[in-house]
């Protein structure tokens, strides 16, 4: 049990002693094939042999492919490796080396370089491949992933423009720069990668192979001895193994430096010696970039590391995510309130039964279906996008434009403003529609929506009932005839102009009292006005300064809906001059315009009367004809107007001469005709005709002349023994008259029963 | 390797106003730079797309162009001397130092007929010497080292490409130069009395940006910086790359750029820290500077340093 744990150190051991027994015989170089094994022995064997002959240590060459060289190593089987960069790096990752020796300087012609790089070679035909991007997605040969110069190199190039091959292309591994070549000469791949040196050195072999290459993003960099297509790196390390001993490595060491390129070992290898180790850091950068081998993986970090490299961080970052949950959370359910409380506003809105719209941009965006209705539209749709404005008439009813005064509001109720006021709309159906609009702003300061709430309500009723109180009150107020309103008691509460200036009461002084009644029957009126409905009728009244007038005058009662008296309404004209008018026509149809005396109508109407009235009082009544003498003269001689004068003079005379209540007519020319009434005697009536005829006799002053006229009167009585009528009893007095004229004229006679027969 | 180089013996290939097609956004940095060793890690970062859009390099044939550009305002920033810069700061363009591309530690040099041991041996000698340039700088540098004064010289003012006729006819005795100039003559029999490695950290290759646009241009020149650096990276770790790149650039052989990178030092990014820190070395070296170049004339007036150096462009996190 105890001889168990040994083993492994004894095995250890064991390996690690073999290649220090084999020292004594020798030392082997391990040399990476990157090209056919024949050539590479051709050309480094050489070197072996000067490193045997110069050490005096046996020097044998093994030329290796790369996994033959790792395996080799594996086994420790190599002292001395001389290797590209890259595998170098990758075999110093995975076992310890005693660091670089030397680093190669290679040789062509005069010019010699420790710097490699890589060369990116297509077959000039393709005229498709020029550029590196144009190497995207294409077949792609290569010696191998570890070459600096045959892969890696040009990787970088690549991805720097943006081509990434690991992932989009496809690389066929070849194992050797020479398959390279040859595959992409005979076209089984689009393009290929190799080392800087291998086209020159194979195009010494066979001179025409440069012409069938062609080398893409060649880099043209003077004093660098070939083509190449990338960056270029340090050249092969040659590397000893930590088991060599230090001696042998000195020895090996100055023997590498001392190499001259005369020397036959340099001029087969195709080097100028070997130069002092060179820094790989750039190797290691690229591969590091490029996350290939031995920089593939990503250091293995635990979360303890990374909670001390970055505890400041990771508190902080938990700290806000703590925060940012809590604030997440603490967000939802503020978002779940808002929404309820946003459903519920919703809801509210939309079964208001006031309309209701939201506008934003001067558009409504939404509406509830009491606005829908309002606005008689038949859809939704209908209302939605359109302008407030798109609902009114052209002009509104104070002149302005719909659209002007609308965007006006709007932009006072942007600035935070409620707006109020009475539009006119168009409703969809066209019929129109008075509303009253009240606009509110329901965004805050800070929000980007200017979003506005539009609340409508329908007044066309009380705006149609204005409009008809408005008439009624223009009517009231401008009719012409006098309008007064009284309680039920009928004291004035309200009058009209036309009132105030036909009665010439003001206003105030007109309420309270009664109005302009009838003199005989006064409120009495009221009376049959409220148990009739009305009353009408003509009355004599009085303006307030005394004036007399003749109004015209109807008053309607009013009820209320539950019949009951409230109010009399009254309406008059001033008739006085209508009045005024019928007087004068009565007086022309009745009067002698000259005279002004009655005239035959006049006559016969008061004789039919007097009659009567001399019958029921048993009194006695003379109808007297009067005929002036001479009259015709007069007038041939001074003319008509002479004529008249006279005829006015004489009326004058004779009226005067006769009482109040008798009555003197011109019947026509220069008849008259008298009513005596009350004749109490024969003498009393003879002494009246002979007062009548002296003063028809008096001498008259016409037309600058003394005119003496002389009168033939006619009498007659009634009653007489047989009934007669007005026309007979002047009848008896004109041939009474005539009588008198043949007698001698100037005189009277009294009308008996034989002038009938005459 | 012409970090001084002989006005118009290269074309300038001044890039102004050509831009770069799909950055309409912004017009890109205008950065002013010419072929020196120092500088390559710019012209590497450009070569392998390290530069953003945001970033375009002017190449010009020398200094004095770059330094043209910036007091014309058609470049941002540049790569130039320390002593550049201060000259065009006192020349009232308000520059700010973002970066130290490289310290001078050999390359500048003071080349002598064979026989002189030291600088002592130079006194009353014809000294040709470009006054208006970095030289100038260097030999007052090695006169105060040896304790001598330029009056004990004879100075010749001198452009350095001219050096090496002169010396052929034998007008001077000794050159003030750099490379290539100071391998030619070398070749031509003089011996090196003097480099700048004995004057450690004095001869800066700074990137300067015009510091009235800096604070518009933040997002570029950390840009530039990163590009820098990267290209920096490159030249030091794919050293067996970039000497073939910087040949092919420079025309020269390998071994030459492998040569020159010898005479210069590349500091990274955290000696870059150090140098831009307020007190640090740059502020140190200007401030002599000033001092020098105005007791010689060189300077009219006194510069104000105050913000010379602004380290925040330097990239924050490793590259």
């Amino acid at each position: 049990m105890k001889l168990l744990p040994r083993l492994p150190w004894l095995f250890l051991l064991l390996v690690l002693d073999a290649p220090v027994a084999t020292a004594s015989e020798g030392l082997t170089l391990g040399v990476s094939a990157y090209r056919p094994a024949d050539v590479m022995v051709m050309q480094y064997q050489p070197l072996a042999d000067y490193l045997s002959e110069k050490t005096g240590l046996d020097v044998r060459l093994e030329v290796l492919a790369e996994d033959d060289m790792n395996r080799a190593l594996a086994a420790n089987q190599l002292d001395l490796f001389l290797t590209n960069p890259s595998h170098f790096l990758v075999i110093r990752s995975e076992r310890s080396v005693t660091g670089v020796l030397a680093t190669v300087l290679r040789q062509s012609g005069a010019t010699s370089t420790a710097s490699l790089g890589g060369v990116i070679i297509a077959r000039p035909q393709r005229d498709d491949i020029n550029r590196l991007e144009d190497l995207d997605g294409r077949m792609i040969a290569s010696p191998g992933v570890h070459f600096l110069g045959g892969y890696q190199s040009q990787l970088l190039e690549l991805i720097e423009v943006g081509v990434d091959l690991r992932r989009r292309g496809r690389v066929k591994l070849l194992g050797s720069h020479d398959r390279v070549v040859r595959s992409v000469l005979a076209g089984d791949v689009d393009a290929g990668f190799i080392r800087t040196g291998i086209l020159e050195q194979m195009s010494a072999e066979n001179p025409r192979l440069r012409d069938q290459l062609k080398v893409l993003n060649a880099q043209n960099l003077s004093g660098f001895p070939y083509e190449v297509s990338t960056r270029l790196y340090p050249e092969w390390p040659l590397v000893a193994l930590p088991h060599v001993d230090q001696a042998r490595v000195r020895r090996i060491a100055s023997a590498l430096f001392a190499l001259n390129s005369e020397d036959p070992a340099a001029q087969a290898a195709g080097i100028a010696g070997f130069a002092p180790p060179a820094d790989y850091q750039s190797v290691e950068l690229l591969a590091r970039e490029l996350r290939i081998a031995p920089y593939d993986r990503a250091p293995q970090l635990t979360w303890l590391d990374a909670f001390h490299q970055y505890r400041f961080w990771v508190i902080a970052v938990g700290l806000l995510l703590a925060l940012l949950l809590a604030s997440s959370v603490w967000l939802g359910r503020k978002k779940r309130q808002l929404a309820t409380e946003q459903r519920r506003l919703r809801r509210l809105i939309l079964s208001w039964p006031q309309p209701m719209l939201m506008i934003r941009d001067g558009r409504f965006f939404d509406f509830n279906r009491a606005a829908v209705e309002l606005l008689r539209c038949p859809s939704d749709d209908f209302v939605m996008g359109k302008a407030v404005a798109s609902f009114m008439p052209p002009l509104q009813p104070d002149g302005q434009a719909s659209v002007a005064r609308a965007d006006n509001v709007m932009e006072r109720v942007r600035g935070g403003v409620v707006e109020s006021g009475e539009w006119v709309f168009e409703r969809a159906d066209g019929s129109q529609l008075w509303a009253d609009m009240t606009l509110a702003p329901i965004h805050e300061g800070g929000e980007q929506d200017n979003v506005i709430l539009c609340a409508l309500y329908d007044v066309t009723r009380r705006k149609q009932a204005e409009q008809r109180q408005r008439l009624a009150a223009s009517v009231f107020e401008h009719a012409r005839e006098a309008i007064f309103i009284t309680d039920e008691h009928g004291m004035v509460i309200d009058v009209n102009g036309a009132y105030s200036s036909m009665i010439g009461y003001s206003r105030a002084r007109a309420i309270g009292r009664l109005p302009p009644l009838p003199l005989e029957e006064g409120p009495g009126i009221l009376h049959t006005a409220r148990e009739r409905g009305f009353w009408a009728g003509e009355f004599e009244s009085k303006r307030a300064d005394g004036k007399g007038l003749t109004l015209a005058l109807t008053v309607s009662r009013v009820l209320d809906e539950r019949d009951t008296l409230t109010h009399f309404v009254g309406i008059f004209s001033d008739i006085s001059r209508l009045k005024e008018q019928e007087n004068r026509l009565r007086t022309m149809a009745h009067y002698d315009a000259l005279t002004q005396l009655p005239n035959r109508s006049l006559f016969a109407d008061r004789l039919q009367q007097t009659m009567a009235q001399e019958r029921r009082q048993d009194d006695h009544l003379a109808v007297v004809y009067i005929d002036l003498d001479h009259f015709k003269p007069v007038n041939d001689a001074f003319g008509h107007g002479a004529g008249d004068e006279l005829l006015v003079e004489v009326a004058s005379r004779m009226r005067s001469t006769l009482r109040e209540e008798d009555t003197l007519a011109r019947l026509g020319g220069d008849e008259f005709a008298a009513i005596i009434v009350n004749v109490q005697d024969r003498a009393n009536l003879e002494n009246l005709l002979k007062r009548l005829l002296a003063e028809i006799a008096e001498p008259v002053w016409v037309a600058d002349h003394m005119v003496e006229v002389s009168g033939s009167v006619g009498v007659t009585l009634y009653p007489q023994a047989a009934e007669l009528d007005g026309d007979q009893l002047l009848r008896q007095a004109d041939q009474a008259m005539y009588r008198a004229k043949q007698a001698g004229r100037n005189g009277y006679c009294l009308f008996d029963a034989g002038d009938t027969g005459a | 390797m012409r970090r001084r180089q002989f006005i118009g013996s290269l074309a300038s290939a001044s890039l102004v106003g050509a831009g770069l097609p799909g950055c309409s956004r912004k017009p890109p940095l205008q950065v002013g730079v010419h072929p020196w060793i120092g500088y390559e890690s710019l012209y590497l970062a450009e070569e392998f797309g390290w530069l953003k859009d945001s970033v375009a390099l002017v190449k010009g044939g020398t200094g004095s162009e770059s330094v043209r550009g910036l007091l014309e305002g058609r470049l941002d920033a540049a790569a130039i001397t320390l002593d550049e810069a201060l000259r065009v700061m006192a020349l009232g363009v308000p520059l700010a130092v973002i970066a130290v591309m490289d310290v001078s530690a050999g390359a500048d040099v003071i080349m002598a007929r064979p026989g002189m041991q030291s600088l002592d041996d130079l006194r009353g000698k014809k000294v040709a010497v470009e006054l208006a340039g970095v030289s100038a700088i260097m030999l007052l540098r090695a006169l105060e080292q040896a304790g001598l004064e330029p009056s004990e010289l004879d100075v010749v003012d001198l452009p350095v490409h001219q050096h090496s006729r002169a010396w052929q006819r034998g007008e001077i005795d000794a050159s003030v130069s750099y490379e290539p100039v100071a391998s030619v003559l070398e070749t031509r029999g003089a011996i090196r009395l003097f480099d700048s490695r004995s004057l450690p950290e004095t001869i800066f290759d700074v990137l300067v940006v015009n510091r009235d646009r800096a604070g518009k241009l933040r997002p570029a020149l950390r840009d530039l910086l990163a590009g820098h650096f990267r290209g920096l990276s490159h030249l030091v770790r794919s050293f067996h790359d970039a000497i073939y790149r910087i040949a092919t650039r420079q025309q020269v052989t390998p071994e030459a750029v492998r040569r020159a990178l010898a005479t210069v030092m590349l500091p990274d990014l955290s000696a870059n820290q150090r140098y831009l820190a307020p007190g640090g070395r740059v502020e140190q070296v200007a401030a002599s500077l000033i001092q020098l170049m105005l007791r010689e004339g060189l300077l009219k007036m006194p510069v104000d340093l105050k913000g010379l150096c602004d380290a925040s462009f330097l990239p924050r996190g490793p590259l």
